[in-house]
């Protein structure tokens, strides 16, 4: 990690994750053990956002 | 990746003005979705006149309503059964069931969903990575896995971090021990009383020097000891090892920390908690260090049963310096002092029971156990001690100092009894070593009438 542009690079690859997963719980609904396991990586994924992507969303980065 | 110091290097070096904007909304995330989510909550700001929208700046915040234990309590065994109007979640959504302990009162039930208990095991990552546990660890966990949270989320933690786990669970003392001598573990997390009772048994029971095992880091929990320099001194002589203090709670999740630079102090994990200290005579926040208040905590994002501004009767006060480690998360000095409902007066004196404890653990020829008692002798108060001395020491030789001690430490004098050592009772988890018996004599007597 060397800067801000790597954070948001890192925050990019988060979010893209995060929407295959919710497409592939979405339409693995008969497919219990796709189904079941993307939410549960999706609960993963969502420790990510806390540690990188809200510092982003909530332009926290950009505060002087 | 090990030698990395911080868990998060962005969260935990960040400056305290932009945590504090990042808290501010956070908060008002955590808030929406209460409001939106639980009956519970949404009646409470309603009754207050307040909706979310009212809160617009960080000053605005303590308008919001405090949350009591008693208040969870109360709404509990209703339907949705049984966690009642502050569920935020569909039933289906629960995927784990924990408690309170009891200590105060009734237990509070406590739902998570999967991505709760995910983020305890992160809250937990922050405590692990601060003292020092890494890839490579292993680490023996002498808890009695079950109803109660402790280190439930310490073992997912550990796991995440790369250690490997040993649980300890349905083991005797004896047992454990050989356990660690066996797999050469490194680590261990249990609380003060057990992490002192195991190096007794280890010692005096089975002939094996603690300090001679492998373990080097210990991380205690669910009691202040080791923020209690006397009793973390005789953790570390009796293991050889470097004893972090940690504190959670079932109801709040792990909020602090001490870091390996041992500060004499816990780390408040200020990126995933906000902490208020209130003043408990004014109700006012406090925000210059060094004057004690007790802890209103938010959990800013746990979403089964959230914790919004919870009196959690912690007594804490803000350390005026930085910690050495370079984390800008403030500190809190000498971690928690006491609990708001432990602090009683005593011949017009306010007692806490920690300030016995450290006169106590600091007398080397007095044992680890002691048992304070309180009652009433006609009108007026009366404090008993009950300590154990170690073989081969005499009475005279300790008594003075500990009477001195004591006047010193808390301003009371005692009426102190001596016990054989092994005499005075054990405990395997949190000690109940202070009874009030004056409650217990007026309750009856009201009964009575």
């Amino acid at each position: 990690m060397k800067d801000f542009s790597d954070l948001n690079m890192m925050n990019d690859k988060i979010l893209k994750i995060k929407q295959l997963l919710i497409e592939l719980e979405t339409t693995s609904e008969q497919f219990p053990a796709l189904s079941k396991n993307s939410k549960r990586a999706l609960a993963s994924v969502k420790m990510m956002e806390l540690n990188l992507s809200d510092i982003i969303a909530f332009d926290i980065t950009n505060v002087k | 990746m090990s030698g990395q110091k911080y868990w998060n290097p962005v969260l935990e070096t960040m400056p305290l003005e932009k945590l504090k904007l990042l808290q501010f909304k956070k908060f008002k995330r955590i808030l929406n979705w209460a409001y939106g989510h639980s009956k519970f909550h949404k009646a409470l700001y309603d009754e207050a006149g307040l909706t979310p929208d009212d809160i617009r700046s960080f000053d605005d915040i303590k308008k919001i309503p405090k949350v009591e234990k008693s208040m969870m309590r109360g709404i509990q065994n209703k339907a949705p059964f049984p966690y009642g109007d502050a569920l935020c979640v569909p039933l289906e959504e629960v995927s784990t069931f924990r408690q309170t302990s009891g200590t105060t009162g009734q237990p509070v039930y406590q739902p998570d969903t999967w991505q709760d208990w995910e983020w305890w095991s992160e809250c937990w990552s922050f405590v692990l990575w601060a003292q020092g546990y890494r890839p490579g660890d292993r680490v023996f966990i002498p808890f009695g896995y079950n109803i109660f949270v402790a280190f439930w989320a310490g073992h997912y933690a550990a796991e995440k971090l790369g250690c490997e786990v040993v649980p300890g669970g349905v083991l005797d003392t004896q047992s454990r021990i050989l356990k660690i001598k066996e797999l050469n573990a490194t680590a261990m997390m249990a609380t003060p009383t057990y992490i002192l009772r195991m190096a007794d048994v280890a010692k005096n029971k089975m002939g094996i020097d603690p300090s001679s095992l492998s373990i080097n880091k210990i991380t205690c929990a669910g009691e202040p000891g080791a923020g209690i320099t006397s009793t973390k001194k005789r953790m570390e002589d009796a293991w050889g090892a470097q004893v972090y203090d940690h504190s959670g709670a079932t109801e709040i999740g792990a909020w602090s920390y001490e870091c390996s630079q041992q500060p004499c102090g816990m780390h408040i994990n200020e990126a995933m908690f906000l902490v208020e200290i209130e003043d408990i005579k004014t109700g006012k926040i406090i925000e210059e260090p060094g004057k004690r208040g007790k802890m209103i905590i938010t959990a800013l994002d746990r979403i089964a049963q959230p914790c919004i501004r919870f009196d959690s009767k912690d007594v804490i006060e803000w350390d005026p310096e930085p910690c050495s480690c370079g984390r800008s998360f403030r500190l809190i000095r000498g971690g928690v002092i006491g609990r708001a409902d432990d602090i009683t007066k005593v011949k017009g004196v306010l007692l806490s029971p920690a300030a016995i404890e450290e006169v106590v653990r600091s007398i080397e020829g007095l044992g680890d156990e002691f048992e304070v008692i309180v009652d009433k002798q006609g009108d007026t108060d009366r404090i008993k001690l009950k300590v154990e001395l170690l073989h081969e020491v005499t009475r005279l030789s300790v008594e003075n100092i500990l009477k001195d001690q004591l006047r010193l430490k808390t301003n009371l004098g005692y009426q102190i009894e001596f016990y054989d050592y092994g005499s005075l009772p054990r405990y395997e988890v949190k000690a109940k070593r202070f009874k009030d018996l004056r409650k217990k004599k007026s309750m009856e007597k009201e009964c009575r009438s």
